[in-house]
């Protein structure tokens, strides 16, 4: 037990060299690593130039490259920021995929160029796609006639064992036939949603790709959001409260009609009846979209040439680009609207073919509120609706006042515990605060290196493993006491404490380690940092109190040869 | 001359009182539970649902201001505090709690409205107003992180039980679990009795309470099974005493090490780590009583089968003592 040949020797101080390196980063400043700030969003004049004087101090840094400068991961609680739970409305998936549905039945039935057209309309009602025929054109085999065609649609679930099918689909009555989802095409949406979802959310928040936002899936249709150093929770939900859904359609603002439409309450076939964000104008928009979401290239804020209020600017593809300047060459003198979530945005008068791609839209916008808009329009469309269940939001001010706090309380705690230790048993006592020391550094070695997330209940996980982690070494000490007083030399006394102490320390960590691995599956954000730490801290504290001292006290043992021990 | 916590040898009869402590702890378990169902555990936002939202109270505006402010909004259940935060910088700090007037589906969507209502309210009437932070938590998820947390518990005594088992023998393992479970429901009742806030972090410190209450059993236990060995003809009550008198020093010393560092969170760790570090130091001083009362009295009481088994036998045993 007190052997340590040269190859343990090298293996102790390389796991403890490598732990100290990755724990050293967190001793200094970003700049001081080379480490470059991000860029603020909306700088003021003094963000800007803290911004300037970091970035300048951070390339000036010689820290070299090949020395890890990853520092711990702080958790939402300390950096602070907004940390939201989503779930994907599974009925707005469902209702988005029959009327996709819809729109491919009507085509096969009666679309253009289809022979033999069968007549009718559909409407989505709950989970069910119904669609009617036209009883006044239909006969004895157009029922057969649609069915065939309809089955035709129903390709197989993506992935499903079995080939399962999309649909349902069957005969309600004499004239109707009721299209729906099947259990296994259902999750699969529903699955697909989520990773679009975790996609179109991330370029939302971040649309410059720089703030480091991973959005993470949890359980099949939920996603969770975490947006450090966010102060309101409120812009961000309003972000992702937006459908997305952008169209250019042409528009019918011919006052006959819409005073019609408004006396009836009933748009015209083909059309609907929308009002402008900004004016309240109301305008009959055609329900064909020339180009949708898909069609956008690029999207960003800029300014308005008039006054120089901002804007948000963006270009269409190719494709997009193309369909335009045709449309927009025929109908020269009409006007076309920009729609968003049923919304216009922006109706001008087509007064010259537009062959570039390149649009504006321009309102009473802030310069908030124009980045947001063009950060939905690039980030496209959500797959369906996301409704907050849980949103948590820490200011600046009390992360900071938190980080004191477990700074203090760990210091205070691990000066108590070494006075303790040092009083009880003396030098070995020092010995075994040396290795508590070593723990902790390896503790925020390991938390450094695996990029594990440090939370304030994490940091009183540090400070319980500090008290807990002398566990190991005081029933090594025990031992060594209980042998001294049965008359054994010093060596042989160090030697059989360690020995039969060895079983009762495992035990009793992996006891503790079972608890922190349930404590680790049921967590969620805060409490897991907890459990991370306690996990890491069993690990770190046995290799710490049962290798590091027993080494030092070995190597001591050696030099100083003491005829007896004090402890 | 060092510090001797525990005198060096000490021969204390503790099954001896082994009733005594028997009584006191099942006064305690009932007096539990009758806290429990009669008080009930005071939830916190994570298991109850609803909001809470700190703030600070800006200069030349009185709590009473925005306490009668709040009180103008339209949400549920509105409870205010006002506290003065501890640790680094104190500051004084306005706790409200509240919840949707919406029920049912809508009480989802409402929780979040009613939360940005507040928010914008208090930082357009009191523009120098720093919310510090704020958590809302929809009916849904607060009905799942309950059962999930209850369901933590659980899976974790059911994991202790069966790492015992596999370690030792049955007997030790329902001594072993019996004593967690008495430290669960005491400290549960502990806070039915305090009205401490019940949270997450809550489970939490049970979790790490079992882990640590197990940690003194086993140490406890480790010893019986190697003075049974040792001493094959002594009885049962005699061999445990021995036991625990050779690990009282170890025993006491761990949980004073512990303390310390628990009574540094308590009061230098913030008003966050405070219900979460008092469940831990009432724990630890639990968790060191049954693993000397609870569950060396139980393994007593049950009995192991001893003479029969050869030193072999028992699983773990080869290598670790002489």
């Amino acid at each position: 037990m007190l052997q340590f040949p040269a190859w343990k020797v090298i293996l102790i101080s390389l796991t403890l060299l490598t732990g100290t390196l990755m724990a050293l980063p967190n001793a200094f400043s970003n700049a001081f690593l080379g480490i470059e700030p991000l860029r603020p969003e909306a700088p003021t004049a003094q963000q800007l130039a803290d911004y300037n004087a970091e970035m300048a101090a951070a390339q000036d840094s010689w820290w070299p490259g090949m020395l890890p400068s990853g520092k711990v991961n702080l958790g939402l609680d300390l950096r602070g920021g907004v940390y939201l739970l989503m779930e994907i409305d599974e009925d707005d998936v469902v209702a988005n995929r029959l009327n996709l549905m819809l729109s491919d039945v009507a085509d096969t039935l009666y679309g253009q160029g289809v022979r033999d057209k069968v007549y009718g309309s559909g409407e989505v009602e709950g989970e069910q796609l119904i669609f009617t025929l036209n009883r006044n054109r239909m006969d004895e085999t157009s029922m057969d006639k649609a069915l065939d065609r309809i089955r035709d649609l129903n390709t197989p679930v993506d992935g499903a064992l079995g080939g399962q099918r999309t649909y349902e689909v069957r005969q309600r009555g004499e004239a109707q036939i009721a299209i729906a989802l099947t259990e296994a095409a259902k999750s699969s949406f529903v699955r697909d949603a989520q990773t679009d979802t975790l996609q179109t959310v991330r370029m939302r928040i971040d649309p410059e790709g720089v703030r480091d936002i991973n959005p993470v899936p949890q359980g099949e249709n939920r996603v969770i959001l975490e947006v450090p150093g966010e102060p309101d929770p409120s812009r961000i939900k309003e972000l992702l409260s937006q459908a997305g859904n952008l169209t250019f359609s042409m528009v019918d603002d011919t006052p006959s009609t819409i005073r019609d439409t408004l006396a009836t309450g009933r748009a015209p076939v083909g059309w609907r009846l929308l009002s402008d964000a900004e004016t309240g104008e109301r305008m009959l928009v055609n329900n064909v979209a020339v180009v949708n979401g898909e069609d956008v290239a690029t999207a960003s804020q800029g300014f308005d040439p008039d006054d120089n209020s901002p804007a948000v600017n963006f270009r269409l593809t190719g494709v997009g680009q193309k369909r335009f300047s045709d449309v927009t060459q025929n109908n020269y003198g009409k006007r076309f609207a920009i729609v968003l979530d049923e919304q216009v945005m922006s109706a001008p008068r087509i007064n010259e073919p537009i062959y570039g791609g390149q649009v504006q839209i321009t309102g009473n916008f802030t310069m908030q509120e124009a980045l947001d808009l063009a950060a939905i329009i690039e980030a496209g469309e959500l797959p369906a609706k996301l409704n907050f269940m849980e949103e948590r939001t820490v200011g600046p001010g009390l992360g900071a006042d938190s980080i004191r706090a477990g700074t203090r309380a760990s210091i205070i705690g691990l000066a108590l515990v070494a006075v303790f230790m040092i009083a009880t048993y003396g030098r070995l006592g020092f010995f075994a605060v040396l290795s508590l020391v070593a723990n902790i550094v390896l503790i925020l070695g390991a938390l450094s290196g695996l990029g594990a997330t440090l939370t304030l209940p994490g940091i009183a996980g540090i400070i319980l493993t500090i008290g807990m982690a002398v566990d190991a070494n005081v029933l090594v000490f025990e031992r060594i006491r209980e042998e001294k007083a049965a008359g054994r030399t010093p060596i042989t006394s160090v030697q059989a404490g360690y020995e039969r102490a060895l079983s009762t320390i495992l035990d009793a960590n992996i006891t503790t380690f079972i608890a922190a691995a349930v404590l680790y599956m049921l967590g969620s954000g805060p409490v897991k940092g907890f459990a991370v730490t306690l996990a890491i801290g069993i690990v770190t504290s046995v290799f710490t109190a049962f290798v590091v001292t027993r080494w030092i006290t070995a190597s001591w043992l050696r030099w100083a040869r003491p005829k007896t021990l004090a402890i | 001359m060092l510090l001797k916590l525990v005198p060096e040898d000490t021969h204390v009869g503790f099954m001896k009182y082994r009733f005594v402590a028997f009584i006191l702890s099942v006064i305690m378990i009932i007096a539990s539970i009758a806290a429990l169902a009669t008080r009930g555990l005071h939830l916190g936002v994570d298991f109850a649902g609803g909001t809470v939202i700190e703030t600070t109270v800006p200069d030349g505006v009185s709590t009473q201001d925005i306490r009668d402010f709040v009180g103008t909004l339209d949400v549920a259940d509105l409870n205010v505090t006002d506290a003065v935060g501890t640790g680094a910088n104190p500051v004084q700090v306005f706790v409200i709690k509240f919840k949707t007037p919406e029920s049912g589906e809508a009480a989802e969507a409402g929780q979040q409205a009613a939360t940005d209502m507040v928010r914008a309210a208090l930082t357009e009437n009191f523009p120098t107003i720093e919310i510090r932070s704020s958590s809302t938590v929809g009916p849904k998820v607060s009905g799942e992180l309950f059962s999930a947390g209850i369901t933590a518990l659980g899976v974790a005594l059911v994991l202790m039980l069966a790492y015992i088992w596999f370690r030792f023998e049955w007997q030790f393992s329902v001594g072993a679990v019996a004593a967690l479970t008495h430290d669960v429901i005491i400290t549960m009742g502990m806070f039915a009795v305090t009205r401490l806030e019940f949270d997450l972090t809550t489970i939490a410190a049970l979790l790490t309470i079992i882990g640590y209450s197990m940690n003194d059993t086993v140490v406890v236990f480790d010893r019986v099974r190697e003075e049974m060995r040792k001493y094959k003809k002594m009885p049962l009550g005699e061999v445990i005493d021995l036991a625990l008198n050779g690990t009282l020093s170890r025993t006491m010393l761990t949980s004073g090490t512990t303390l310390l560092a628990l009574l540094a969170i308590f009061f230098l760790g913030g008003p966050v780590l405070r219900g979460m570090s008092s469940a831990l130091i009432f724990g630890v001083v639990i968790g060191t009583y049954s693993s000397i009362f609870v569950a060396s009295s139980i393994l007593m009481t049950i009995g192991v089968a001893r003479e029969k088994r050869s030193l072999e036998d028992v699983p773990g045993f080869q290598g670790t003592s002489s």
